[in-house]
């Protein structure tokens, strides 16, 4: 177990480290001169100047990523071409959204993820296992902008039910979550379902079954403890796939996170809050798997996720 | 690992953060909410010359003249002016106890600092160009006047005045650096919170010296998605909408909750052809285009009749624009021997740089030329990347490959040099003008200044007819369409008026609570 | 189901060989719905001249956002286009799509994996280091960053979404790999003198063709919707390509006065993702029981 946590936390810089390398390295790639695509193409000489500075531009490329580790430790990630506004500034006013959908989403998945997934397992192979299960299977298959789309269609244009674009009331966060959740509603309700038809099948439940305690009782006693597992799995490991999804459902529901922010910033070449948002991005989503994994190991120490 | 501690301590912050977000407002007020079609690129009315970003700060910034409903223009910071004969020396005389909104004093002393920003180069603001050749010196001749030299006579200038650009801003706030964010003008609205990605807030300013509005609070909000702009609407989550889509017009008109409110529009939409790139240097190559383009075809399908196919490089308001047959009817037939007579029979492949909301057109255009084995490349850009792509240098332009780009303009039609020299003057070359396809005609020019000094209206309307004429037949250009200024507006909401073009002002509308 | 149960439902099976397929296939419902899903697809795909009824790209301006009539089964676009030709075609763009992006994604990652495995040590280390760092970004994130490097194009984000998918492949040939290292076969081959990396790849193929192909399956359902995805951002296919990301995205301009521009190609993708997922599901089954 303290190997284990010791291995992780070990690797753990490090992959932030190639993260940021691989953000760096790829900006710098950008055909012309990088101060100049850095500085925006309207800025005068002066800051292209300044930017070349700055960069480091002339010394090794090991020097000049050296320097970017230093400002981005320091959170400055420079200044954006099109708000011309500091970077980091930006995306603290940003997260926040993009952090309060991840939780209604994560909400939506483990309230209604985990009791299907139950229900599908204590009903194995009948019907309430076969709908949940095909659910699921469509949930996951789904474009959630699609998903988005439509119930933009339905609920906001023909009923005029909900709001739908923007971050107002509560009644904004509907339709957003429904479009991002659905994917981790999906994935935990297949993995409690697996989870628990694994307990189900073990011994001491056939023995507590058969000392004749109510299914109801064996289901709440062990089942919660196992809920966790996928629960835990789910939310911390698929948190990438919450940000990437944040991407595409934000730009339609005009919600005002980061995800919203890089894409503007990509049609807008906005090259230094394309760096700082994905590698903010990046490193929340390394830093959430990490602490996911820690939590199942510490929830059951046999798990050992590579 | 410091960058992971750090991280870690990021995202503690950030759960907490995540708790407080919530939109201010008080219970009571009434705010009128208008979404539009883009986000205010800055709070500094200096610093952007973007129509949409224009309405968000009019409702806090004056000028020293303001232009009215009836598109007039009235006296504003300034009460009465006056101007030498020579039109070079412009005297204002200031209105007094006016505050700005961040308490400091109105004056001539901060009237005459808010255009010194427009002149100082090393600042260096987007907004400054139209303004800065023009203005020589600008000094308070004491509290309460203001002077103004010209480098050149400029009977239009009170024009220029009205103009965001032009409006006098709060030194105090100007000196800190941050009007880029925080507006502080005298208007009758004063600036509450810009939240980065989701709306801008006024409120009224209690302070304001004359007639204050009826609304509490204007919150301005924004989306690029056009369905988006239309259930704003019908949901109730805007009260104005500006600008409309087309394609969503007929069915706000039969809603009996909304309002269309339509403007003649003097926007004319255009695609400049890069003269100097093979083969649009052959006119014939540019006529084939022309006649290759079926313009009833695209005010029906893209703006839903709510336009008018264009005839001319002016908009179609007298006196000035020539009437008369369609240049270029759609005849596919012609278009396909001009190809011939040019040598290139089998078509060509070009480039266009579209801003994305009128990518429609240029896939419109992309399937109409296809005909005549024209291959369109498409390039969608965002419309500040799409800026400085079209208005590069021939130079710039040919390292780009860049054949045409998808335009549109719109002068308020009543002078017409301020449609025709721009565009089609050599003087105009991009990207010091908006002669976008580098388009040079001697003959041109020289009628051009001949009309500009003629005061004699028939003699004026026949130079001007000529000068038509010219562009038409020469075709630097293929002419698309005139649109329609479209805004919903929620029933019980009203006193808003547009300016051609796509301003609107809503700083006196009134909203009652059905 | 264990191999005793299933020869025991066999053996009990009525004889007729045509029955006895039926019933394998029965209990392989997902494999056979998958398949058919996919199937569909593919034939769409190839067959697409065939079956739409216009041309995709063919413009009406005078009959836009129609309504599905029987000449326009899905409908009008906003230039008069059949929807149900575009989602036809799309059909191709997407195989396209899943072919090139799993195939570079396969190419490259399976030799990495496999390199990493075989030689071990530093080299292990530090491929494995750079897999886990792509690993780490969120597809469509990194998508994007390299998209706007590179410039937006069909072919620039099916090279994007390839290298996301990278990472799946070499950790899975190298997993194979490790195993193989160890078995008697190999270091009996390599004793008797032959290259190590000759026995590797052979056994490798061999060995790790199954697990190949469940991945590439699942993969290929990941690929179709970051493929629409970035198409809808307008990071990937280019008008007037028929997309079916990018037909959704225009179709998102007219929700309120026409729903089908979005509705059809949204169907089509589901449709798509879903045959390759329950295939997958059903391929893992098949060729991997234990999971």
């Amino acid at each position: 177990m303290k190997t284990y946590i010791a291995r992780k936390l070990l690797a753990l810089p490090l992959i932030v480290l190639g993260v940021s390398l691989l953000v760096f390295l790829a900006i710098r790639m950008l055909p012309g001169d990088p101060a100049r695509m850095m500085a925006g193409p309207e800025a005068p000489e002066a800051a292209v100047e300044a930017m070349r500075v700055r960069l480091g531009l002339g010394q090794p490329l090991f020097m000049q990523y050296f320097g970017f580790v230093v400002h981005a430790i320091q959170g400055d990630f420079g200044i954006s071409i099109r708000s011309n506004l500091p970077v980091a500034s930006e995306i603290a006013n940003r997260f926040p959204y993009t952090f309060a959908l991840a939780l209604t989403s994560y909400a939506m998945a483990i309230l209604i993820g985990v009791p299907a997934g139950m229900a599908a397992a204590v009903f194995r192979n009948r019907w309430p296992d076969q709908i949940v299960m095909l659910l699921a299977i469509a949930g996951a298959s789904v474009a959630n902008f699609w998903l988005a789309l439509m119930a933009m269609n339905y609920f906001a244009v023909e009923l005029h039910w909900l709001p739908l674009l923007g971050a107002g009331s509560w009644k904004h966060y509907i339709l957003p979550t429904i479009a991002l959740g659905t994917l981790p509603t999906a994935l935990i309700a297949r993995m409690t379902r697996s989870s628990m038809i694994e307990v189900l099948s073990q011994d001491f439940i056939r023995t507590a079954r058969a000392k004749g305690l109510g299914s109801f009782a064996i289901y709440r006693k062990h089942a919660l403890r196992n809920a966790l597992i996928p629960i835990v799995t789910i939310v911390g490991l698929n948190f990438g796939s919450i940000m990437g999804g944040a991407v595409v459902t934000e730009s339609v529901f005009n919600w005002p996170g980061i995800g919203r922010l890089l894409v503007d910033s990509v049609r807008y070449r906005d090259y230094p809050m394309i760096e700082g948002v994905t590698l903010l991005a990046v490193v929340s989503v390394v830093v959430v798997n990490f602490l996911a994994e820690m939590a199942i190991a510490a929830i059951n120490p046999r798990i050992r996720l590579t | 690992m410091a960058v992971h501690v750090k991280a870690l301590r990021g995202v503690a912050l950030l759960c907490l953060a995540a708790a407080s977000v919530a939109v201010p407002g008080y219970a009571g007020a009434t705010t009128l909410t208008i979404l539009q079609s883009e986000p205010p690129r800055s709070m500094d009315p200096a610093d952007q010359g973007a129509t949409f970003t224009g309405n968000v700060l009019m409702p806090m910034y004056e000028g020293l003249v303001t232009r009215g409903e009836d598109l007039k223009l009235h006296p504003g910071l300034a009460t009465k002016w006056t101007v030498s004969d020579d039109g070079l020396t412009w005297t204002f005389d200031l209105r007094e106890g006016v505050k700005f909104h961040d308490g400091s004093d109105f004056n001539a002393e901060s009237a005459a600092k808010s255009f010194h920003r427009l002149m100082d180069e090393k600042l260096g603001l987007a907004g400054a160009g139209r303004l800065r050749p023009l203005l020589k010196t600008v000094e308070a001749a004491d509290p309460k006047t203001l002077k103004i030299e010209l480098t050149r006579n400029y009977p239009a200038f009170l024009d220029l005045l009205a103009s965001p650009q032009a409006m006098i801003v709060s030194p105090s706030e100007a000196e800190k650096g941050d009007l880029n964010r925080v507006a502080s003008g005298t208007g009758p609205f004063k600036f509450v919170e810009w939240s980065s990605g989701d709306h801008v807030l006024e409120e009224v300013n209690p302070d304001y010296w004359g007639e204050k509005p009826s609304v509490d609070q204007l919150k301005w909000t924004w989306s690029a998605e056009q369905s988006v702009m239309n259930m704003a609407l019908q949901t109730g989550d805007a009260d104005i909408v500006n600008p409309l889509p087309p394609v969503f017009a007929a069915s706000i008109e039969n809603n009996p909750d909304l309002k269309l409110v339509t403007g003649n529009g003097s926007a004319v939409f255009w695609v400049a052809l890069n003269v100097q790139q093979k083969p649009l240097d052959k006119v014939e190559v540019r006529q084939a285009l022309n006649y290759a383009t079926d313009r009833d075809a695209l005010v029906k399908a893209l703006l839903h009749g709510y336009g008018t196919p264009a005839d001319s490089p002016l908009a179609p308001i007298p006196p000035y624009h020539l009437d008369g047959p369609q240049p270029y009817p759609y005849d596919i037939d012609k278009a396909k021997a001009l190809l011939e007579k040019a040598g290139v029979p089998d078509g060509f492949t070009m480039s266009v740089a579209v801003q994305e909301p009128e990518a429609n057109i240029a896939e419109a255009l992309q399937g109409m030329w296809a005909k005549i084995g024209v291959k369109l490349d498409i390039r969608r850009l965002e419309s500040g990347v799409w800026t400085k792509a079209a208005f590069n240098d021939p130079e710039a332009k040919k390292a780009d490959n860049l054949g045409s780009v998808v335009a549109s303009w719109s002068s308020g039609g009543f002078n017409p040099d301020q449609q025709l020299r721009p565009l089609y003057d050599t003087s105009s070359w991009a990207p010091s003008g908006a002669n976008l396809g580098f388009y040079s005609s001697k003959e041109l020019d020289d009628l051009l200044d001949t009309a500009a000094s003629t005061a004699e209206p028939a003699k004026r309307k026949e130079l001007y007819d000529q000068a038509q004429k010219i562009v038409n037949t020469d075709a630097p250009m293929v002419l698309l369409y005139v649109t329609k200024d479209l805004v919903g507006v929620k029933k019980g909401v009203d006193g808003v008026w547009l300016i051609p073009g796509g301003d609107i002002r809503a700083t006196y509308a009134t909203k009652s609570s059905n | 189901m264990t191999a005793a149960e299933e020869t025991l439902s066999e053996m009990d099976a009525p004889r007729s060989r045509t029955s006895i397929v039926m019933r394998w296939l029965l209990r392989r419902a997902n494999l056979v719905l998958g398949a058919v899903l996919v199937g569909l697809i593919v034939i769409v795909a190839i067959f697409a001249p065939m079956i739409a009824t216009a041309q995709p790209d063919a413009q009406d301006l005078m009959n836009t956002l129609s309504a599905p009539s029987a000449i326009h089964w899905f409908g009008t676009d906003n230039f008069g286009r059949d929807i149900f030709s575009r989602v036809v075609y799309g059909a191709r763009i997407s195989l396209l799509e899943v072919v090139i992006s799993v195939g570079i994604s396969c190419l490259v990652g399976v030799p990495l994996g496999l390199i990493a495995g075989t030689l071990g040590k530093r080299a292990d280390q530090i491929i494995m280091w750079i897999m886990d760092i792509l690993f780490a970004f969120p597809g469509i994130i990194l998508a994007i960053l390299l998209v706007s490097v590179l410039g937006a194009s069909l072919f620039n984000m099916m090279l994007a979404i390839a290298i996301f998918s990278i990472p799946v492949y070499a950790r899975l040939s190298r997993n194979v790999s490790l195993g193989l290292k160890e078995m008697e076969y190999v270091e009996a081959a390599t004793a008797l003198g032959a290259s190590i990396w000759r026995v590797m790849f052979d056994h490798i193929l061999r060995n790790s063709l199954g697990p190949i192909i469940v991945q590439s399956t699942l993969t290929a359902g990941t690929v179709v919707l970051a493929a629409a995805s970035l198409s809808f951002l307008g990071l990937g296919a280019q008008p007037p390509t028929p997309e079916w990301g990018a037909m959704m995205s225009d179709g998102r301009n007219f929700l309120g006065v026409n729903v089908y521009l979005s509705l059809f190609p949204g169907l089509a993708v589901t449709v798509m993702v879903l045959g390759f997922n329950i295939l997958g599901d059903g391929l893992r089954d098949l060729l991997d029981p234990r999971s």
